[in-house]
């Protein structure tokens, strides 16, 4: 059952150029960001000011081992919305072509359609968090030399927190799409939600945390996952006593993102099956 | 036992009654089709038993029991539109298509693309094709794997008069082969030239279902001319049995009930009533005609 899922899904896919050049982007984008970032900071820790060299002496090597996964994994959360246009257009482009109706025409039930887009959407993830590993790991190499190998895994964690991270992010822009159903509305909710409203409300939600006494923008759809990655200690270092709360909460923050991500795709199957085709 | 059996059904759209208690079986091997003008609810009867629109109420059952994906898998069909992926070739659509259904193989997936004229352009992608092009990769679609049902919905749209031949040709061929093919069209001269069984919908309800013949034939016309036409007019005004009568160009049409009367007899009274007939035919209905009465009313 699942090896004719994933057949038929890679046979929509392979094909499908749109999805290799924006998978292409994502592949450039991560690389990209951290390349930048990287740069920009070993060109502020070679200048032989007295600032470079405070900071040297602050911040340490955000991008050595085992420090990458953490810094990478941070930077490249930036680019998820890439591949959350992949995955919007995956089952936006069933309902613009009509072949949701037809796949269960000709055979499928509506929870293997789903099923389908759940395979999809989780072998995304696992490319994205190839895409962030090689580069976390090609980073930290060069920023390493002389990196103790048994310290290189101190923090590979973040691997396993960063492919969580994108899955519930993935899961949501899926969701998005089964709803809204046309591509480019959805994209511009999804791009206006995260990017904007819902920093809004974060901030909302900060400002009044204080007179209620529990920040509720930490369970906003999106912040309950980007908490699984806090800010690199060397970012962290300027609120010390926050990046601890928020280092504390990760375990916590799992378990929210877990039931989320449940949430979703239960959702999507009740919403897929309940629904007129 | 029916292929299909349609129990009641009845499916709303807001306030809008799209099919109200819809009740018929489709025999195994007959060329069945659903006539009804648009908005009829043709498709949306076809959606439902195909499992993309669920009904409010009723049920139907494929091959004498419960519907399952295992039964739509054994069905070709065609609903609505070409259903396919744009950005995909006819060869790689129909791929999709033999894995999701199991039907057919890599041969035979070139054999329906010969069958409906595509193979010249097997390679090319359905975005670049005309519309009658992408309705005979539909059509090749749900030939895949040579199915004993097909289900057909509106099969000639947007074919050129050569390929609505050809794709008449094709369903005949397949009624001789014993397949069931259930075909909705508005098309009345279509259906007629090749349904053997016909069910027609009006506004969501079924107002006839039955042989191609039986429906046609609830009444025998004959078409009588004489001399003098007004009194042909009064005399058969007069007739026992007459249901009603149609004075066209052609002569006078006289409807009686079913078996009512025969050329025989009508000759013989007119005889009687001093009038010499100079036609009497007796003129089989078209599905067109009845149609048009049946959905008129």
């Amino acid at each position: 059952m699942i090896s004719m899922i994933l057949k038929t899904e890679w046979l929509k896919l392979k094909n499908y150029r749109a999805f290799w050049l924006l998978l292409a982007v994502t592949a450039i984008s991560y690389p990209g960001i951290n390349g930048i970032a990287y740069y920009a900071f070993m060109d502020s820790i070679d200048a032989k000011t007295q600032s470079g060299q405070l900071v040297k002496m602050l911040l340490g090597n955000p991008f050595a081992f085992p420090q990458s996964f953490h810094t990478t994994a941070y930077l490249s959360s930036f680019f998820t919305f890439i591949p959350a246009i992949v995955v919007i257009m995956l089952i936006t482009n069933e309902y613009m072509f009509k072949t949701h109706r037809q796949n269960i025409i000709d055979g499928w039930k509506k929870n293997t359609f789903i099923w389908g887009k759940f395979i999809s959407v989780l072998l995304i993830t696992l490319i994205v968090t190839l895409f962030y590993l090689v580069v976390a790991s090609i980073i930290g190499t060069i920023a390493t030399p002389d990196a103790d190998r048994t310290k290189i895994v101190e923090k590979a964690h973040y691997i396993g927190l960063f492919f969580l991270q994108v899955f519930c992010q993935l899961s949501i822009a899926f969701l998005l799409g089964l709803l809204i159903r046309k591509a480019f509305i959805a994209y511009g909710i999804f791009i206006f939600y995260s990017f904007i409203l819902e920093n809004m409300l974060s901030g909302l939600f900060r400002l009044k945390s204080k007179k209620w006494g529990i920040d509720y923008g930490h369970y906003l759809p999106f912040e309950i996952s980007d908490r699984l990655i806090p800010l690199p200690p060397f970012i962290g270092k300027f609120n010390e006593a926050d990046n601890k709360l928020a280092i504390a909460a990760i375990e916590s923050h799992v378990v929210y993102t877990l039931v989320l991500t449940a949430f979703v795709w239960l959702l999507s199957f009740y919403i897929f099956k309940k629904r007129d085709l | 036992m029916p292929v299909l059996e349609i129990n009641a059904i009845s499916k709303s759209y807001g306030k809008i009654r799209a099919l109200e208690n819809v009740s018929f079986n489709i025999p195994k091997g007959s060329v069945f089709g659903l006539l009804g003008p648009n908005g009829s609810g043709k498709t949306t009867l076809l959606s439902i038993v195909l499992d993309v629109l669920q009904a409010n109420s009723g049920g139907y059952k494929w091959f004498g029991e419960s519907p399952t994906y295992l039964h739509r898998k054994k069905i070709g069909s065609l609903l609505e539109t070409p259903n396919l992926y744009h950005y995909l070739t006819a060869v790689q659509n129909l791929r999709i298509t033999q894995t999701i259904s199991g039907r057919g193989n890599e041969g035979d997936i070139h054999a329906v693309l010969e069958k409906v004229n595509l193979h010249e352009r097997k390679n090319s992608r359905f975005s670049t094709y005309s519309l009658g092009m992408k309705q005979r990769l539909a059509i090749a679609a749900a030939l895949l794997g040579d199915p004993a049902v097909l289900v057909l919905d509106e099969p000639t749209n947007g074919l050129d008069p050569v390929g609505i031949a050809e794709i008449r040709g094709l369903i005949k061929e397949l009624a001789t082969k014993g397949h069931t093919v259930i075909m909705a069209s508005h098309l009345l001269d279509e259906v007629e030239k090749v349904c053997d069984h016909v069910a027609i919908l009006k506004r969501g309800q079924l107002i006839a279902c039955g042989a191609v013949e039986e429906v046609l034939s609830a009444e025998d016309c004959l078409l009588l001319s004489a001399a003098d036409q007004l009194l042909l007019t009064e005399k058969m005004g007069r007739y026992p049995g007459l249901v009603r009568m149609n004075a066209t160009a052609e002569g006078l049409e006289c409807y009686f009930a079913k078996g009512a009367s025969s050329a025989e007899k009508v000759n013989q009274y007119c005889f009687e009533q001093g009038m010499v007939l100079s036609q009497i035919w007796a003129k089989k209905k078209r599905l067109e005609e009845k149609f048009f009465e049946l959905t008129s009313k």
